[in-house]
């Protein structure tokens, strides 16, 4: 399952959202700013609470929007 | 091979200019696509308040871009915020722009591509970019929450984002290389602020640090004193550079890169227009990059209708 660490008012992070949207892609939004579980999970993955991220298998990860690569990420799944 | 596909206009950017133009063109029936490499809204995507625009008290940027691209797709115009533009070909008949996934033949080309952030002119930028130097307040400020942050910049926007990440800040220093050009009502809010150090007439000589940002050194250009600041990280607001690079080889361009075009918005080349920030003019602001929108959109529609004139009469 995609997983993208986010928060609400962020522009790139919904700019992801709707790009995978876009490309119909399910995927778990992860609130860094509401959630202490979801920031802890993203420090752990990208050392960093820059958002959005990202991943699916929490090792493989994409800070930001960068559309070459999220396709890359998403075609490992 | 690429799907080609016609359209009346193309208009590039979707900032304020770029979707007040769309509205227009979608409200005059023309078929209409708008292509935006970055992020809906453009520069104002991450305004905090705009207190300037007349209408509202104070609005976010994004809910103010937001309305106005629902308008502009109420009326039929398509925005694409994901495919690329590769490169633009103005001077053909029609006019061509190849993005990734498609060849659109547009017969005008609005372009509305405005202005990108300058980034900190050190060799350091690109190590520490996303690991202390940000260029986003809205979207990474969050991340400093307690933290010692650095602003550099004196315009309104630098000033505006200080004041935006003092609620975040733990201390935040202001850094800018001459004095602040900010409006006097930002300055005022910013300096009432004991969390926030003003060091002005400060240039930025380096950044340091081992995964990420730790300090920046400073030069204070009065006393000659050299100083190295504990940060966090460092918000970067020293201005904007016109995006314009798809165009040079296409357009004259002035010495300060933007497209020269009148009133009008009209180019040297009939059937192009520039509208908004990307337009060489003197007052750059959200109500003028509407104003331009709005003059290109019906002049591109005046265009068209002779073009079609000309097409029926032979």
């Amino acid at each position: 399952m995609v997983k993208v660490y986010s928060f609400e008012g962020c522009p790139w992070c919904d700019k992801v959202k709707r790009f995978l949207d876009a490309r119909g892609v399910e995927y778990e939004v992860r609130d860094v700013e509401e959630s202490e579980e979801a920031a802890k999970e993203c420090l752990k993955i990208s050392g960093d609470l820059a958002v959005p991220v990202t991943t699916i298998d929490g090792v493989n990860y994409v800070v930001g929007f960068d559309k070459r690569k999220i396709e890359e990420l998403l075609a490992t799944a | 091979m690429k799907e080609r596909i016609h359209k009346d206009v193309v208009i590039i950017g979707a900032g304020m200019a770029g979707l007040t133009a769309a509205l227009y063109c979608g409200r005059m029936n023309l078929d209409t696509l708008v292509l935006e490499n970055g992020l809906i809204g453009g520069q104002i995507a991450n305004a905090t308040d705009i207190e300037n625009y007349p209408g509202f008290v104070s609005v976010r940027g994004g809910d103010l871009i937001s309305t106005i691209q629902t308008q502009a797709e109420n009326f039929g115009a398509v925005i694409d915020e994901f495919d690329e533009i590769e490169k633009v070909s103005l001077k053909t008949s029609p006019k061509i722009i190849e993005t990734q996934e498609r060849i659109y033949e547009a017969d005008v080309v609005i372009i509305a591509s405005g202005m990108n952030r300058r980034k900190l002119p050190l060799p350091e930028e690109k190590k520490f970019s996303g690991r202390g130097v940000h260029y986003c307040e809205l979207c990474d400020g969050h991340a400093y929450d307690g933290k010692i942050i650095a602003v550099a910049g004196g315009g309104n926007a630098a000033v505006d984002a200080a004041n935006f990440l003092t609620k975040y800040a733990k201390k935040l220093y202001l850094i800018h290389r001459s004095e602040l050009r900010a409006d006097d009502f930002s300055q005022k809010r910013l300096r009432a602020n004991e969390k926030v150090t003003i060091m002005l007439q400060t240039d930025i000589k380096a950044l340091r640090g081992d995964k990420r940002l730790e300090e920046v050194e400073v030069f204070d250009k009065k006393s000659g004193e050299t100083k190295t600041l504990s940060i966090d990280g460092i918000f970067v607001n020293i201005g904007v550079e016109p995006n314009t690079q798809l165009f040079k080889d296409e357009l004259t361009l002035t010495a300060s890169g933007r497209i020269p075009a009148g009133e009008d918005c009209k180019t040297e080349i009939a059937g192009v227009f520039a509208a908004g920030d990307v337009r060489e003019k003197e007052i750059r602001q959200l109500t003028t990059a509407a104003a331009d929108g709005t003059t290109a959109a019906l002049l591109a529609e005046k265009y068209l209708s002779k073009l079609k004139e000309t097409d029926l009469n032979g």
